[in-house]
């Protein structure tokens, strides 16, 4: 049995006249702190939004990733993050005994209501993941729009199983496999420090790998900043067409005039659209049920499944020895038949959320195939607000914000 | 003429779209405001922040504080309750077991970093401190403490160093599941203070 105050001593009777000391604990400063980042990121938030808007400055949204990276990063070290905050918000919608700290409902809130405002102005410079990306950034080798459109894809399915495994409150994956965390607090799971290394290597050559094809976030805010008020533009006057922009867009999300007209008949492209609107719910069914076939497979995240199977393990082969998570289960004297409660209940919010996730990856799958089959007629250079994180290299390029004077394109 | 007919081509479905991207933004903002609402509700009833604390009853001391943190030197750290303590001169978690002389010789010490330190009061008993920089949160003391002695000496996250992680690497792997999120109002989970 376990040992809590045993007085296997009496209480000393000091005759001279002893003191106990009083020992002050380090107090906790999250308070504080937690709202001190609150008010960073709203005072972060509004100036690269003017930054991006009004002033059309990269000087500034650098500055802010600098800052950015120092604060958030290096001096917070990282947590808890927007990013992180959706598994929070996902426990707290699930499970109402979990109390979700109003602090951390902000940090998830205000950077989804800056970009249905103004767009991905979060990942300008004021989230330290894209910052750190943005920083080490020299140059961009364009990648093919077949692999951007693949692997923006996983986003999403990131995105579903993080709510997944948060709302059967088994693991916050998000947390777990963020691979810049180690760098900020230089220490750390080594696995997740050299694959955060890697991709900084990587973010050199590319724009922003972890922003493009891992954030989950990303996808949220690209989902909102779709219908923002506000788009993000390169310039306030008339786009002349000169490609400079587009050449210096780190994430592509510079679309050229008429590169995707349609070389098919219009009958064609309306019939996949039609095809893609009635394959949309087969997608979103057939992905919630083969996710939930797997759940059995995912409930090995879960702690009360994974001590479920040792002792499975352990009453198969008793000689084998016990692992610690055993030997605790058997000390602290917990009756098997609670466990086996817990488990099931385990397996059935299981079932639930693998259904929601599958869906989830299946209907976002539909929905990008309707996207991409969606043929648009362009005159100028356009921004996708989707994947725009609102970096601001364009607006350095582009001949228009720099001359003073208005220039009259030719109509020839 | 041309370039008329162009625009009244273009016209309609981007007013179409238009209407749809103002229905988008609607809509986006109502489920924002609604989200915001029904959790901004919830999270006012409650208590606020959350930290991380080991509750003493549950912790069996299997060592993993020690080395699962994210911390190079873990944030979990020995306590001591004096009030609970029984000023032993034979200490368990001072002493390691069967030790054959009462001396602070190498070999008799139980802390692998000599981060536990006593002081003489009066005969029989001795007032024992633990210095946290040198503890590095094993458990070795608290263990042998609470299998020959009172149990004063208890592992405790100390939140001056805790990173307050999202998702604490040590609860993840915690053999008792000890480690839980306490509100900030409720503080130290203490041995002598209940």
């Amino acid at each position: 049995m376990n040992t809590f105050l045993i007085a296997r001593f009496p209480k000393p009777d000091f005759t001279s006249g002893y003191q106990y000391p009083e020992i002050i604990h380090g107090l906790p400063y999250e308070t504080f702190w937690s709202w001190m980042d609150v008010a960073v990121l709203v005072i972060m938030l509004s100036i690269a939004a003017w930054a991006v808007h009004k002033r059309r400055s990269r000087g500034v949204l650098f500055t802010e990733s600098i800052i950015s990276v120092l604060y958030f990063g290096f001096f917070r070290s990282g947590c808890v993050c927007s990013v992180g905050s959706i598994q929070n918000v996902v426990l707290a919608l699930n499970d109402s005994s979990y109390n979700l700290p109003l602090a951390v409902l902000l940090l998830f809130l205000i950077p989804l209501v800056f970009a249905l405002f103004f767009g991905r102005v979060f990942c300008a410079g004021v989230c330290p993941m894209g910052a750190l990306q943005e920083i080490v950034n020299v140059r961009n080798f364009r990648l093919s729009r077949a692999v951007t459109n693949a692997l923006g894809f996983i986003p999403w399915i990131y995105l579903a199983f993080a709510i997944m495994y948060a709302a059967t409150r088994s693991q916050f994956i998000i947390c777990r496999f963020d691979p810049f965390i180690g760098i900020f607090r230089m220490g750390g799971d080594i696995g997740m420090i050299v694959f955060g290394v890697i991709l900084l290597l990587l973010s050199v050559f590319i724009g922003r790998p972890f922003c493009q094809f891992l954030c989950p976030y990303g996808a949220l805010l690209g989902l909102v900043s779709r219908v923002s008020v506000r788009k993000v533009e390169v310039t306030s006057k008339e786009c002349i067409n000169c490609t400079l922009c587009h050449n210096a867009c780190p994430v592509d999300a510079i679309r050229p005039p008429h590169a995707n007209r349609p070389e098919e008949t219009r009958m064609t492209g309306v019939k996949r659209i039609l095809l893609y609107f009635v394959m949309l719910p087969l997608l979103t069914i057939g992905g919630a049920l083969l996710l939930q076939s797997r759940s059995e497979v995912l409930t090995g995240a879960n702690k009360d499944v994974r001590l479920m199977r040792m002792l499975n393990e352990y009453d198969a082969a008793p000689d084998e020895g016990m692992t610690p998570e055993v030997e605790a289960f058997y000390e602290m004297g917990r009756s098997i038949d609670e466990l086996t409660e817990r488990v099931d209940a385990t397996m059935l919010s299981f079932r639930h959320w693998s259904l929601i996730a599958g869906g989830m990856i299946g209907l976002a799958l539909g929905c990008r195939l309707i996207r991409l089959s969606l043929k648009r007629t362009r005159k100028t250079y356009e921004i996708e607000p989707a994947a725009c994180v609102a970096c601001g290299k364009c607006f350095n390029y582009c001949p228009q914000n720099k001359s003073k004077i208005k220039y009259e394109p030719q109509n020839l | 003429m041309d370039s008329n007919k162009q625009d009244k081509g273009l016209n309609s479905p981007m007013q179409r779209r238009e209407f749809l991207r103002k229905c988008g933004t609607i809509l986006a903002g109502g489920s924002l405001a609604t989200l915001g609402g029904v959790l901004g509700s919830r999270a006012k009833a409650g208590s606020g922040d959350t930290m991380w604390q080991i509750d003493p009853e549950l912790c069996i001391r299997c060592g993993r504080c020690q080395t699962e943190c994210v911390l190079p030197v873990s944030a979990v750290k020995c306590f001591h309750a004096n009030q609970v303590c029984g000023y032993c001169d034979l200490c368990g978690g001072y002493y390691r077991a069967n030790v054959k002389e009462l001396n602070t010789a190498a070999e008799n010490m139980l802390c692998p970093t000599g981060a536990i330190t006593r002081k003489f009061i009066e005969e029989p008993y001795f007032e024992y401190t633990i210095n946290e920089d040198l503890c590095n949160g094993c458990g070795k003391c608290v263990n042998g403490c609470s299998s020959f002695g009172n149990g004063s000496l208890f592992l405790q996250i100390q939140q001056e160093l805790c990173l307050n992680c999202n998702e604490c690497s040590i609860s993840k792997v915690c053999v008792s599941n000890a480690i839980q999120r306490v509100p900030v109002s409720s503080a130290y989970k203490l041995k002598d203070k209940a």
